[in-house]
């Protein structure tokens, strides 16, 4: 028998510090002051983002305009996930199942991919209308949206 | 694109796949295929330019492989250049090269693709996406394949069944190749569903696995390329095209997805395709779940939209159908991230070197590679017996 060959572990624990920007800042102070969820429109193709960033990719134009979206959306695509997978805010593996969706919020040209209260297949379908359930008291980050209740038809 | 002078691919090399390639470290198995696609080319070492590495170091944790694996890749004292771009860094990492020879700055470029997946922790890697909003609502590579599927599903009326029919072509394609990780020559339809659901619809096996290897070729000028090989696989046309960054820009992402199409329709203008599925003998493109191919054989052009499950039900992809997609077995059975783009334009110019045994497609001397990465990233190159 050859001699079994070694394998080495090693473990970081680092903390980054990311700069958030002009765009990112103003969304998160409007989440957190008066939970509402702002977009930003292209002032070229009138395309309204959301996450908002401060150019327009099909335009290459700054967006500058501030559109309240929401918090009421459409489903426009859903899943339901039963691999656990890392969860990047806990370091921990998500508990299974949860409910995906990408939510067309109103007023937005964007969707969003966001997690759902809703588990069972048999009550998604694409065309529903869901709502932005925020967490209180709200800290002024994207966990703010805790997830997309689904509405009674 | 302009090009300055004729580049072909003269030989490739990989490594056996596997969930774990605990027998070699990443410079050993980098290492085993460079030296096995330098043997193809009948050439050493020092025959070698410059070398283009593609690995997606976040995955493994270890920075700079084209520091800690040149060596293995003949790239000691030479210029490397690295290529980090999600799933499409293997195809990204073969368009440098090529463009590396055909501009003239080198005459033969060594490409060396690997990724040792169980040496780290990929969703970790995927994980460490934007802080600022991708983190809160991630679901990994399943979970966002999910969503876009639903809306494919709904929109083309395919079905699970079909789809199921992907993963089984795939693992039996897999089956004739020995260098591939998940080989299942007797897989059906019924198994594949009956397999976990990782994310409705999708099924454990229509998923690709997390792979341990490496894959190179190796590029040369036309007057090397004649010298060394019998049957150049020359580069006819390359393409990148890159999108916007959140998945919810991307829409209906399988069911337009923009950069593969366009991709696509500049790659076919400079090779003089019109007709994709009567032209092409062979096509290796990168389906990292089962929908995803048959999104791409619309994307693509195979078929009108709407009709890609029917070119699954028909054969047409088979391996003796009218145009066999992944010989291979694909990324649906192998996918060692950083090499899987490398294999796929490895295993097209094997194809046009006549050199692939018992998945070799007889007289292929047209073939189409693509790339997929990241949300919506997509590469397209075209290989072909013919220099143009």
């Amino acid at each position: 028998m050859p001699q079994p060959l070694l394998r080495v572990q090693a473990l970081l624990d680092l903390t980054w510090r990311y700069s958030a920007g002009s765009h990112f800042t103003r969304f998160f102070q409007a989440l957190k002051d008066d939970g509402v969820i702002l977009a930003l429109r292209c002032p070229a193709c009138r395309r309204v983002y959301l996450p908002p960033r401060p150019v327009c990719g099909n335009c290459f134009r700054r967006m500058e305009e501030w559109v309240p979206v929401g918090p009421r959306g459409t489903l426009r695509a859903f899943t339901v996930v039963h691999f656990p997978f890392l969860d990047p805010t806990t370091g921990q593996p998500r508990p299974v199942p949860f409910g995906m969706g990408l939510i067309q919020l109103d007023g937005a040209d964007t969707t969003l991919n966001h997690y759902l209260d809703e588990t069972d297949l048999g009550r998604l379908r694409l065309g529903l209308r869901v709502e932005a359930v925020f967490r209180e008291p709200r800290e002024g980050n994207m966990g703010d949206i805790r997830l997309f209740r689904v509405l009674a038809p | 694109m302009k090009w300055r002078r004729r580049v072909a691919v003269i030989g490739t090399g990989q490594t056996v796949h596997a969930r774990k390639r605990d027998d070699v470290s990443q410079q050993e198995m980098v290492r085993e295929a460079a030296r096995r696609a330098l043997a193809d080319a009948e050439m050493t070492a020092r025959d070698i330019d410059a070398v283009v590495i593609a690995n997606m170091e976040l995955f493994e944790g270890r920075a700079l492989p084209e520091l800690w694996c040149a060596e293995g890749a003949a790239g000691a004292g030479k210029p490397v250049l690295k290529i980090a771009t999600g799933g499409t860094s293997g195809t990204s990492g073969a368009i440098a090269g090529a463009l590396q020879v055909a501009s003239g700055m080198f005459d033969t470029v060594l490409v060396v693709g690997f990724e040792k997946q169980s040496e780290g922790q990929t969703t970790a890697g995927m994980a460490l996406t934007d802080p600022m909003w991708d983190r809160h609502v991630a679901s990994a590579a399943i979970g966002n394949f999910a969503l876009s599927i639903s809306q494919y599903m709904a929109a083309r009326g395919v079905t699970e069944e079909q789809a199921a029919r992907v993963a089984v072509k795939a693992r039996r394609n897999a089956a004739r190749n020995p260098y591939a990780h998940l080989q299942q020559p007797g897989l059906t339809v019924e198994q594949v569903l009956a397999s976990s659901v990782l994310a409705w619809p999708v099924h454990m096996l229509e998923m690709c696995p997390t792979s341990d290897g490496a894959c190179a070729l190796v590029y040369a000028a036309e007057d090397v390329a004649r010298r060394k090989c019998a049957t150049p696989a020359w580069v006819r046309a390359v393409a990148t095209r890159h999108d916007q960054p959140y998945i919810g820009d991307l829409d209906m992402r399988l069911l337009t997805m923009r950069t593969l199409r366009s991709a696509a329709r500049e790659a076919y203008a400079q090779a003089g395709i019109t007709e994709p599925l009567k032209q092409l003998d062979v096509a290796e493109i990168y389906e990292p779940v089962s929908y995803a191919e048959l999104a791409w054989y619309e994307a693509l052009g195979f078929c009108p939209e709407g009709e890609a499950g029917r070119l699954i039900e028909d054969g047409v992809t088979a391996m003796d159908g009218e145009l066999p997609v992944n010989p291979s077995g694909g990324v649906l059975s192998t996918n060692p991230i950083g090499a899987s783009g490398v294999i796929r334009t490895a295993e097209a110019a094997l194809q046009i070197h006549g050199k692939g045994d018992t998945r070799q497609v007889d007289g292929a001397s047209l073939a189409l590679v693509t790339g997929y990465g990241v949300y919506a990233w997509s590469d397209v190159l075209i290989l072909s017996s013919d220099p143009g």
